[in-house]
């Protein structure tokens, strides 16, 4: 009975329509609009590599394996399951015009490449005619940042190892590419016969063979898929195929996803705060309409189920609203972001990510109404003859805070569940909450301390006006804090990883770091290659060592896996060296260093820190696959493994006579001294062309490149929460407009100019931008270093350009919310105003 | 004119003994009503006076349970007031009390009919739009039903406020200066109206007023000061 009744009232009230909601409905909208433009783009990517899956991959299916091709056995293996059989191999080479040499990674195809999809040239010809000889060169294909670089036009020749190429066409699109990972050099594309001559793909070369398959109708890719896995048993081979067809991106693109998603969960934290403002100004302003209600004999019941539907109801159409924006705006910026994306995309409306949105949405709404509608309880029949409305914030009852659990629960829950990562939810919503609690106690205690001081500073009215007015309880003190609080916590956080990360990057590791990787270096090369450096007074260091890579398959002869489970040391293959002695800078920390003449059974020297998390000790076997031949060796010695300095670092080292007669290359870092970089980089190219050098440099800034674009999707979804706290603001200054005026309005009767009561306004405004500012920078600094120092791992320090713009963020902002309420209270006559109050 | 009746129930409607109300303000607890003790008989229509801070008001919200005394007792037609909840004295007026305001406190998003059938429905009376349609047309207002409050001038409001309160048919009508905020001829007609509801009802009246003619029109005046009873006078007395 009540709820039916409540339900007529609610409607009925809502004829007055929506006249104090549009701050209710905008913070709604916005941070659930947020939050589903994000989930959508991120389904419209997943849709679009999905789809192209095929393409992406290059083929139905693809086996990939370490530094050699597929023996006859396998290939027959192949040839048996699939119509078609693609080979490429995957390589960084030097691209050298002259004594100029650039970084490629090289993609080495067969006719049948691609499989799937085309390559797309500038000029438009077959990609057979580019790669195909002509007179005496082969041809190549190249990306244009690599045409460049080198400063060559179509036609002109240039050089990978020791052949010589012509360069036929400009790749405009390599329909695989997204499938291909981080790649440090741009992409140079040639027949894999051609490279014959280049001594490029010698055993023990850094490389990597693909093997693209058509498959025939009706094959069942999981059964086939554990067929190879146990045909490539111990191999290193690794499978993809066309339901994931590049699972790099795919992840990427998931994980930063989720991230955002989380972001915009702040934002409608924001979002929730202006819309628990509005909630408690429209039921203050319908204090009366439920003292009446209870007058004519209605239960608290039926007044509180009348304002929930209410609310409910507006909450529905917020949601609404931003679900509308959110699903509009990916589409109406496909075309942008289908330009600028390097994969293929698929935007359209998908019901999954609307559905989280606005989930997200009515929870927050009603995690944040709820106690506000609570306060109807409290809202006594004897109100219309006496203010008795008791407007102290005292806790709801115990079934609301019960219920406020509950959804906080299921919200987190829900986060927790879409995104896939409890670490990451828990962190983030955990940060947002330690935020708000920490932004609603700096709220408190700066309206003690505005109250307090208010009184000691007599003789400056306009400062005693403003602190009075922030102490007291009409300026939204609270809401100001909290909202504008919120987003600028999160930019200054934002702002501090990002800036810690760039220092970490950028200023730090360069001192210790070498200037060249140099890898492929034949057992034949390191010598010369030794002795030229060795002579350079401007190369202050020099490090070389054995380069294989293999497989830990077994452990203790238990498959690695089952011990392990899925430490990274046991995915795939990893970079595997000997040595006779110790290194320098070893530091063995338990177990004793095989004697320098070692020739019996194999022994490893283990990282200390990835044993004590695999759970390894002394004694303990590890089988390990190299090129294809088990290797069992004992563990012998732990020892320091710092992977930090970008130097050389490798998790298992084997005494030589274990490894030695296997195929394999050197890899060697050199510290010199910038200006000799370019020299040593031309002597080497041209003794040894082969040999690939990495300037560590350009590497750092590839890997910094990408962090700043996750620091700017970052920065967007701070933006959003900044923009809904914004609006908050100008919410709680237009609450405030009317007490403003009347304030003013005493002010001038007292005999106060304008310019004395705007001075007032703006001193309060900006008091309390600093105040929100200074608490974010706070919270964000706090972020910040927890983020740098125990997810990043790097020093920590503040940044300050990017923490004093938040604090002057914080005053500007309050100011012009301010400022664009103030005119009205300047203008009103005050005989008017007052008149009015009477 | 009346059909007040003659022989008056032993059994009084409202029991007020010893009623205190204290309340606490900001500049500490103030005490607004003393040990007032008072009877009143079904049908009987008292009028209750006094200066500005007498207490008239509050001992009204004390009688329909709006405030709850914070000492003595109250009953109100045999029930203690002072010992129901909120939602208990909510039942208790919506099933026995119509409440007239000064301020008329109309529901202002609800049209005049959906404010007087309001409290029918609550009590969950099925033809609640038919009998509010019947109260709307006893005071003259049958053709403004869809009006809004703001829509209407302030005695057609407080028309509105007389149909919402006696529509039910309670046994009891409190009026707190009802034509305190209207010109005297509206205030008259009003007053008449409220009589008239009154009698044809046979409801209990207790009304607040600052007017010595309204007053004289109830069968006891009792005069309020520094909320005490500083006297009581029967009509017929006066008369």
């Amino acid at each position: 009975m009540s709820l039916s009744l409540a339900t007529k009232f609610a409607r009925r009230e809502l004829r007055g329509g929506l006249r104090g909601f549009r701050l209710f409905l905008a913070c709604l909208a916005l941070g659930v609009a947020a939050i589903a433009a994000v989930g959508s783009v991120r389904a419209g990517i997943e849709a679009g590599l999905a789809r192209e899956g095929a393409a992406l991959l290059g083929g139905d299916a693809e086996l990939e394996l370490t530094y050699r091709f597929a023996s006859d056995a396998e290939l027959a293996w192949m040839t048996a399951q699939a119509t078609a059989v693609s080979e490429v191999a995957d390589f960084r080479s030097m691209a050298a015009v002259g004594d100029d040499r650039a970084l490629t990674q090289v993609k080495a195809v067969d006719a049948l490449y691609p499989l799937v999809g085309s390559v797309l040239l500038e000029p438009d010809i077959p990609l057979a005619d580019a790669l195909a000889d002509q007179g005496n060169l082969p041809g190549a294909v190249m990306e244009r940042a690599l045409i460049d670089r080198l400063g060559i036009t179509i036609g002109d020749p240039f050089a990978l190892g020791t052949q010589s190429f012509i360069l036929r066409a400009q790749i405009l699109r390599e329909p695989d590419s997204a499938g291909a990972g981080f790649a440090l050099g741009p992409r140079t594309m040639v027949l894999r016969d051609s490279l014959e001559a280049s001594g490029l793909l010698s055993p023990g070369t850094l490389f990597n063979s693909k093997y693209r398959l058509t498959l025939p109708e009706g094959t069942v890719i999981t059964d086939l898929e554990a067929q190879a896995a146990q045909t490539f048993e111990g191999s290193g081979m690794r499978w993809r195929d066309a339901r994931n067809g590049a699972p790099g991106v795919a992840q990427f693109v998931d994980r930063l996803g989720a991230f955002l998603i989380l972001v915009g969960l702040s934002g409608l934290a924001v979002g929730g705060v202006g819309v628990s403002a509005a909630v408690r100004s429209y039921l203050s302003r319908k204090t009366e309409v439920i003292a009446t209600l209870r007058a004519l004999g209605a239960d608290r019941a039926t007044i509180f189920q009348t304002y929930f539907i209410q609310i409910g109801i507006l909450s529905l159409l917020g949601v609404t609203l931003g679900l509308l924006l959110g699903a509009a705006l990916p589409l109406a910026a496909a075309p942008l972001l289908e330009a600028r994306l390097p994969i293929p995309t698929a935007f359209q409306i998908y019901p999954a990510p609307l559905i989280e949105a606005g989930l997200y949405g009515l929870l927050t709404a009603f995690i944040f109404t709820l106690w506000p509608l609570a306060r109807t309880d409290r809202v006594r029949a004897a109100t219309l003859f006496r203010d008795s409305w008791d407007g102290a914030s005292r806790l709801p009852a115990l079934p609301f805070i019960l219920a406020t659990g509950t959804a906080i629960a299921a919200l987190v829950g829900l986060a927790g569940w879409f995104n896939g990562s409890w670490w990451l939810t828990l962190w983030t919503l955990g940060g947002i909450a330690g935020a708000l609690l920490l932004l609603t106690l700096a709220a408190f205690l700066i309206r003690i301390a505005a109250h307090a001081l208010s009184h000691r500073l007599r003789g400056r009215p306009r400062l005693r006006w403003a602190m009075a007015a922030i102490g007291g309880t009409g300026e939204g003190a609270g809401a100001v804090v909290l909202s504008l609080g919120l987003g600028l916590s999160v930019l200054a956080a934002v702002g501090q990883i990002d800036g810690n990360l760039r220092q970490a990057i950028a200023g730090n590791l360069p001192e210790i770091a070498p200037s060249y990787f140099f890898v492929d270096i034949q057992k034949d090369q390191i010598a010369g290659y030794t002795e030229r450096l060795e002579n350079d007074p401007a190369v202050t260091r020099i490090d070389s060592a054995p380069m294989l890579r293999g497989v830990v398959t077994r452990i203790n002869d238990r498959p690695a896996r089952e011990v392990a489970g899925d430490h990274w040391v046991v995915e795939g293959d990893r970079g595997v060296t000997y040595a006779a002695r110790p290194g320098a800078q070893a530091l063995i920390t338990q177990g004793a260093w095989w004697p320098a003449d070692y020739a019996g059974p194999p022994q490893i020297s283990f990282a200390a820190e990835e044993a004590e998390e695999i759970g390894l000790e002394l004694g303990d076997t590890l089988t390990i696959n190299v090129l294809g031949r088990d290797i069992t060796g004992t563990i012998t010695n732990f020892q320091e493994v710092d992977f930090s300095t970008a130097g050389i670092g490798f998790i298992l080292t084997m005494n030589p006579s274990a490894l030695e007669g296997a195929p394999h290359t050197f890899i060697s870092t050199v510290y010199s001294e910038p200006e000799a970089e370019a020299q040593i980089l031309r002597d080497l190219a041209t003794m040894y062309p082969n040999i690939t050098a990495i300037r560590v440099k350009d590497a750092l800034d590839r890997v910094a490149d990408v962090l700043a674009g996750l620091a700017a999707a970052t920065s967007y979804g701070a933006a959003a929460t900044l923009l809904t706290g914004f609006l908050v603001l100008i919410g709680a200054a237009a609450a405030g407009a009317d007490a403003r005026t009347y304030e003013a309005a005493m002010l001038k009767t007292m005999g106060a100019s304008r310019r004395m009561i705007a001075a007032s306004f703006i001193l309060r405004a900006a008091l309390l931008g600093l105040a929100a500012g200074s608490v974010a920078l706070l919270a964000g600094t706090l972020g910040g270093w927890a983020v740098s120092t125990f997810v990043m791992e790097t020093d920590y320090t503040v940044i300050w350009p990017s923490a004093l713009m938040i604090i002057a963020g914080g005053i500007i902002a309050t100011v012009l919310a301010g400022l664009g309420f103030a005119r009205r209270a300047l203008q009103a006559r005050p005989a008017r105003v007052l008149r009015a109050r009477e | 004119m009346t059909n007040r009746p003659t022989n008056l129930p032993t059994d009084p409607i409202f029991s007020l003994k010893d009623a205190a109300l204290r309340l606490n303000g900001n500049a500490g607890p103030v005490d607004i009503l003393h040990g007032i003790t008072l009877e009143v008989a079904a049908g009987e229509t008292i009028g209750l006076v006094g200066p500005s801070g007498s207490g008239k008001s509050s001992l009204l919200m004390v009688m329909g349970g709006l405030e709850q005394a914070t000492g003595g007792t109250v009953l109100a037609m045999g029930q203690d007031l002072t010992a129901m909840d909120e939602d208990a004295l909510a039942r208790f007026r919506r099933d026995r009390m119509g409440i007239v305001f000064q301020s008329f406190h109309l529901i202002p998003t609800m049209t005049a009919l959906e404010n007087v059938a309001t409290p029918l429905e609550l009590a969950g009376h099925a033809d609640a739009f038919e009998r509010a349609a019947e109260a709307l047309a006893s005071v003259g207002l049958a053709a403004r039903t869809s009006h809004y409050p703001a829509q209407m001038s302030g005695g057609e409001q407080q028309r509105v406020a007389l149909a919402r309160a006696t529509a039910p048919r309670p046994a009891i009508l409190l009026a707190d200066e009802p034509t305190g905020n209207l010109d005297s001829a509206n205030g008259e007609a009003i007053m008449d109206l409220l009589f008239e509801l009154r009698d044809r009802h046979g409801a209990t009246l207790v009304l607040v007023t600052h007017s010595d003619a309204l007053a004289a029109r109830c069968d006891r005046i009792i005069t309020l000061r520094d909320g005490r009873v500083d006297s009581a006078t029967r009509k017929d007395v006066v008369a």
